[in-house]
């Protein structure tokens, strides 16, 4: 366990007050719900385009990336150079001019005017109750981190940073989330930037590293070259330790789920929608890619570092350095016997979650600590105001609004929201507690979200690229791509794992060499299900008269001009630019 | 539709790193000859210079901050967007 001293507590200190401050300044431009729920709509594009990866920068990112890295190496960073990249150049250029320009104030309500209300009502009830759980989740997995690095309670520390984050909403509504979420970006970079310099430092830099993992590449069975080489050993599921092979990499993970999270999720686009005018909406994701093509180097080098090297002297991870650890990786221990755990082949299984915490504890000392963790708490704080920001929108403009009561004061709907702040971050720290107590339900109810998110971006394409997408189709394609998931997923199952969550529960017909492998193909059969029957309803039922679709569709809507800005700010070159950057990223290291 | 302009964010974060880049410099100065403490970053007294470099960053916004003009609470683009909405009923 590490302790803090007086100065590291005082940093936070000093971050949990301008935080505040933000709030409180903010409250008294807090005037109409489009103050409330879509900042005016008056928020410069870098500042929207720092909170669209703000938003999304929370624990899971941060823990969750540097994880990946050590378990998977620099291919991880397919999630960012052919994942998030594209997905996000494309909302850019292509889907945003139908969000801003639509007047919907709601991504379920974009689906609302371009199809019906039955399409919008399921979107927005999944997506409500799915953001619920994953800010519960996130709360969760800080009280217990927080909890085993500092001894901290669980419920306090999950407690006092839900109240901050209450604090904050509730005052000043989205421009007071967005507003700290660039603060908070800042903080993250800034706390992590020095972690990666000491960290290469001492493993030798990249060539060091590259040779210290080639010895961890072979121990886990694979070629010298499997961890630092993103694209080499793509070629065979069995070559690389992701365990898939680049089409199902490419399809899977790059095209279904990347842009069906960062082209239809309302926790992201909902920054953009708060951009001033359509310039600045286009402008907000291709911004945000700027920063987010280099992050896997802040948050999966980390987590690579972690592997290669060791505790400055023996015993100095304290407790936390236990025997059988690689690097300063610990193994995940079994609390019945407090003894490593073992897989099935008696291979120590590693706590890979743990490799950022640890890379913390390892280089930072009393100073730099207490501004890594308070970087770590804005990093999960800033993932929970994105949830609760977009939750508090949909429940009260697409489910308030929509169907419990209509037509009422601006006012009310104001107070609806701020109500709505409250009795989320409620209900998350519910679903913290039941994630605490059994972990099998939120496991569950994951899984089935993911079935549910997985069609989606098969609707939005073909709701804004083809006029003739009825609203019947899009619902029951989206059903049926639910379904395909659920179905592929029953029939499936990863290597050595167990029927049941993980899949097979309908026979292991289908056994892949990963889980990341069989999400992936999980996503693909509900993409391609999900496409196809929406365009063989749309061709039975009676499309809408094109009147009704100007503005939604592509094809009826005049191109948005680049406007008369200066070359760098114009969409197209941003985009470019960006891509350009991904490429060579891609090449330098494949 | 009335109340306080809106402040640019870019002078929160200033301050906010000015106040931690000095708290940060002043610890690794006058914890510079504490080679125990600094065994972690092997050797490298990294409070005083990353506290530096967060004084130069937050002396940057808060300079880009304050030269800016005080941005309007509500662009025109953003109303016009907000009368539409109300022309064509989606509030109802």
């Amino acid at each position: 366990m590490a302790h803090l001293t007086n100065i590291d507590y005082l940093l936070m200190l000093v971050y949990f007050a301008v935080v505040l401050g933000i709030g409180w300044t903010l409250r008294r431009s807090t005037k109409t719900s489009t103050d409330f729920f879509l900042s005016g709509r008056s928020i410069p594009s870098w500042v929207a385009g720092l909170a669209f990866i703000s938003a999304n920068l929370g624990a899971q990112e941060v823990i969750g990336m540097g994880a990946s890295g050590a378990k998977y190496g620099i291919a991880t960073a397919h999630f960012y150079w052919i994942g998030a990249i594209p997905a996000m150049v494309f909302v850019g250029l292509f889907m945003m001019p139908f969000y801003y320009g639509s007047r919907a104030r709601s991504v379920p309500e974009y689906l609302k005017l371009r199809f019906d209300e039955k399409t919008r009502s399921l979107n927005a009830i999944t997506f409500a109750v799915m953001t619920i759980m994953s800010s519960g989740i996130s709360m969760y997995a800080m009280g217990k981190l927080f909890n085993l690095l500092l001894g901290w309670s669980f419920h306090v520390s999950m407690i006092v940073a839900a109240l901050i984050v209450l604090a904050y909403i509730f005052l000043g509504g989205l421009t007071s989330a967005i507003y700290n979420e660039v603060l908070q970006f800042f903080l993250i970079v800034f706390g992590f930037a020095p972690l990666v310099f000491l960290g290469l430092r001492a493993a030798g830099g990249w060539p060091g590293l590259k040779t210290k993992l080639a010895e961890v590449s072979v121990g886990r069975g694979f070629e010298a070259g499997a961890m630092t080489h993103a694209w080499r050993y793509m070629g065979d599921s069995s070559q690389n330790p992701i365990g898939v092979e680049w089409f199902g990499l490419a399809m899977g993970l790059g095209f279904v789920l990347s842009f069906g999270y960062w082209c239809t999720d309302f926790l992201v686009v909902q920054r953009a929608m708060a951009s001033e005018n359509m310039a600045a909406a286009r402008r907000t994701p291709l911004i945000a890619a700027i920063p987010k093509v280099f992050f896997p180097f802040l948050v999966i080098l980390p987590g690579m570092i972690a592997l290669a090297v060791d505790w400055h002297s023996p015993g100095a991870g304290g407790s936390l350095a236990i025997a059988g650890g690689q690097g300063i990786v610990p193994p995940k221990i079994d609390p019945a016997t407090g003894a490593a755990l073992l897989d099935r082949a008696g291979h120590i299984v590693l706590d890979y979650d743990l490799s950022v915490p640890m890379m913390l504890i390892r280089f930072f000392p009393a100073g730099m600590l207490g501004l890594g963790l308070t970087a770590l708490l804005a990093s999960f704080m800033s993932g929970m105001a994105g949830n609760v920001t977009a939750f508090n929108t949909v429940w009260t403009y697409d489910i308030y609004q929509s169907h419990i009561k209509k037509g009422a004061s601006d006012e009310h709907y104001l107070w609806m929201g701020r109500a709505a702040t409250v009795f989320g971050i409620v209900l998350s720290i519910a679903a913290a507690y039941v994630a605490n107590s059994f972990n099998n339900i939120l496991d569950l109810l994951q899984l089935v979200f993911a079935f549910v998110n997985a069609p989606l971006f098969a609707t939005f394409a073909l709701g804004m690229f083809w006029k003739r997408t009825t609203g019947h189709a899009a619902f029951i394609g989206l059903l049926s791509g639910t379904v395909a998931a659920a179905i592929h997923h029953g029939i499936s199952l990863a290597a050595g794992a167990t029927p049941g969550v993980k899949g097979g529960y309908f026979g292991a017909h289908i056994i892949y060499r990963s889980e990341l492998g069989q999400t992936f193909w999980t996503a693909i059969a509900a993409w391609v299900t999900c496409f196809v029957i929406t365009i063989l309803v749309s061709l039975v039922t009676r499309a809408r008269p094109e009147e009704e679709l100007r503005g939604l569709v592509y094809s009826l809507t005049p191109r948005p001009s680049e406007g008369d800005v200066v070359w760098y700010q114009r969409p197209k070159v941003i985009a470019v630019i960006v891509l350009a950057i991904a490429l060579a990223l891609n090449i330098i290291f494949f | 539709m009335s109340g306080a302009a809106r402040f640019d964010i870019r002078i929160p974060i200033g301050g906010l790193f000015l106040l931690l880049g000095f708290v940060l410099a002043i610890y690794g100065i006058t914890t510079k000859s504490d080679t125990a403490l600094y065994v972690r970053s092997d050797g490298i007294v990294i409070n005083l210079w990353w506290g530096l470099v967060m004084i130069v960053f937050g002396g940057v916004m808060l300079y880009f901050g304050r030269r800016a003009k005080e941005r309007p609470l509500h662009s025109p683009a953003g109303e016009e967007t907000e009368i539409r909405e109300h022309v064509t009923g989606l509030e109802k």
